[in-house]
């Protein structure tokens, strides 16, 4: 029986499907991301698990219990909301005691459980402080404190992360997982940021247009994108004519791509333009085969200027076809 | 923070020196010896205060316009607590036609709504009570509590209540311990307005109160139409008076700027 179970979910709000027909199985202990363009219903979904958006049809089921319609107060699940949600007229002692007042725990055991929470997210020394005596990075631990303090069966992180500047953001994904992994609460993380689905989650759950379109581990939907949409939303990609009249489209990721000096490559290229991205070299060139977009790891050699002619070359077992009239 | 600029301080000085000049000359006229309406001299008496403690009418009406302003006023904002949470928040058919109907008492002279209810009251034998006389205040004052509950109340984020609910609580723990205080500053300055409103309300209640009912306002206009003596400055001294010493009392216990303004 797995742990938490989506079937057939679908909410319309008259005529717009933001939801349709969502089936999912998680299993105790994952963590798994809702991944997908700005609008393609992950929000909803979420909400509809947590209990705040009625789903018109399909089931929830929890460790086994139908909770489709329950009220949201009984379903003990905990959220981080995308804008945090603290109770601002509490201290952070008090938001994060809330939820174990309401579950009646003791005075003596709830500090000791508050105090313990607080050392999860490295925020013991500031207990007393009211939210807006916070910074971002540290309101969102609030967040992430208040909600795994009630030891939740399952944790509900809705774009957790997406105000945060890129070096907060990445230690949090990292803190993220290890408390994750610390506690054993099965997880599931609304993004539209790729790379963050990527770095935490045992899978990714790809939506589009209010449709479920690929599941599958990170490695593997990097690798073996279910369509084209799939396979250029979490990366970027280079067509290469079919190999045969009739063949199908093959794909290739820049960083398979390598550059050789030129003749001694499968085609001749000419840079067109190149960034620098710090341990990473992005080439923009042109080739009989089209325009090919390549990622060189920067190893300290001189980088190839625009118009230097180069050759493109790669390994065949690279090379991906995606399944037939994918879009 | 930014430093105002000489001009800036120039101009609010000038604008509180406006508001507070009559304030200021009225409670100095109280303390004239005269019997005419006149700046004291080196002469200050506290005759005309004395005056008023030999008038029992007013220290009734006084308490009778206390009572008034704070019945009316909790009744004004028990009613426009739940009526502006269902405008912001409610998604039902009307929200609009209900928030117009709670809003209209505004647009409707005072005048008017007293010769009417005199007529209504006299009908149905409310002349002379006070519980009447309390929900025509209700009437006049609830659209105050309403403009600002309205606006503490957009812009408010419900993912906070969200979060509380998914914490476990009730909607009434919800209500109380979320809610409630995050649109606080809207309740207590929704009842200030309205106790104001209540208590300094003449042209309506002139036709509606009785000699067992009379208002503050209603019985200084009518011996004012009688007499002019230095008694109805005395009298505003002291509503003066007492307005400042509450306000001082309350900031000192819970800080003004705490319950009106909000922590942010
Ligand atoms: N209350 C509503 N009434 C009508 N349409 C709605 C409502 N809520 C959401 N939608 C629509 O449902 C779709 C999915 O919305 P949702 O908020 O789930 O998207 P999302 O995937 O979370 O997007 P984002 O990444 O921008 O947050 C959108 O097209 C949205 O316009
Ligand atoms: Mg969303």
């Amino acid at each position: 029986m797995p742990f938490l179970e989506l079937d057939a979910l679908s909410k319309h709000y008259g005529p717009v499907k933001a939801v349709d027909d969502v089936s999912l199985s998680v299993e105790q202990g994952e963590f798994i991301s809702l991944l997908g363009p700005s609008g393609c219903g992950k929000t909803t979904t979420l909400q509809m698990i947590a209990g705040f958006v009625d789903a018109t049809a399909g089931r929830i089921r929890l460790q086994g219990r139908d909770i489709t319609h329950a009220p949201a107060n009984t379903r003990g699940l905990g959220i981080v909301f995308q804008s945090y949600a603290l109770f601002p007229h509490m201290t952070v002692a008090d938001n994060v005691a809330f939820g174990l007042e309401m579950q009646k725990v003791d005075r003596a055991e709830r500090a000791r459980r508050v105090e313990q929470a607080l050392a999860l997210v490295h925020l013991d020394a500031h207990a007393g402080r009211y939210p807006r005596e916070l910074s971002g990075g540290q309101r969102q631990r609030v967040a992430l404190a208040r909600a795994i303090v009630i030891r939740p069966p399952l944790l509900l992180l809705d774009e957790p992360l997406s105000n945060l500047d890129a070096k907060l953001r990445e230690a949090m994904q990292f803190e993220l997982r290890t408390i994750q992994q610390q506690v054993g609460t099965t997880t599931i993380m609304v993004t539209h940021d790729q790379a963050e689905a990527f770095s935490v989650s045992d899978r990714v759950v790809v939506m589009q247009s209010g449709r479920i379109t690929q599941i599958d581990t990170p490695y593997e939907v990097y690798e073996h994108p279910a369509s084209e949409f799939i396979s250029r939303f979490v990366g970027k990609t280079n067509l290469l004519p079919p190999a045969t009249a009739n063949g199908p489209q093959r794909h290739i990721r820049p960083e398979k791509l390598t550059l050789k000096p030129a003749g001694q490559g499968r085609s001749d290229a000419t840079v067109v333009d190149r960034f620098f991205l710090g341990s990473q070299w992005l080439y923009h060139l042109e080739s009989p085969l089209g325009p090919m977009v390549v990622v060189q790891v920067n190893d300290g050699s001189p980088a190839h200027a625009p118009g230097t002619v180069v050759a493109l070359d790669w390994d065949d077992a690279t090379l991906r076809t995606l399944p037939e009239g994918s879009r | 923070m930014p430093r105002n600029g000489s001009f800036a301080i120039l101009f609010n000085t000038l604008v509180v020196m406006f508001m507070l000049a009559p304030l200021v000359i009225v409670c100095l006229v109280a303390f004239t010896p005269e019997n005419t309406l006149s700046l004291p001299g080196w002469n200050w008496s506290l005759r005309w205060f004395r005056k008023v403690f030999e008038h029992p009418d007013f220290v009734t009406s006084f308490i009778n316009s206390l009572w008034l302003a704070t019945v009316s006023a909790s009744i004004a904002v028990g009613l426009a607590v739940p009526a502006s949470l269902a405008i912001t928040r409610g998604n039902f058919p009307g929200r609009q036609a209900l928030e117009g109907l709670f809003l209209s008492p505004l647009v409707i002279p005072h005048l008017v709504l007293g010769v009417a209810l005199l007529q209504m009251f006299a009908r149905i034998g409310a002349t002379g009570s006070f519980v009447w006389l309390s929900l025509a205040h209700v009437v006049v004052i609830t659209p105050y509590a309403m403009r600002l509950l309205i606006a503490a109340m957009t812009g408010y984020d419900r993912s906070v209540e969200h979060a509380a609910l998914s914490l476990g609580a009730s909607r009434l723990t919800v209500f109380r311990r979320i809610t409630l205080p995050m649109i606080l500053p809207g309740v207590s300055g929704g009842w200030l307005l309205c106790f104001i409103n209540s208590f300094d309300e003449v042209t309506m209640s002139i036709f509606i109160t009785a000699p067992s009912t009379i208002t503050l306002p209603v019985k200084m206009y009518m011996y004012a139409t009688e007499s002019i003596d230095p008694m109805m400055a005395a009298v505003s001294a002291l509503v003066v008076g007492l307005t400042a010493a509450t306000a001082l009392l309350l900031d000192r216990i819970y800080g003004l700027d705490r319950v009106l303004v909000g922590q942010r």
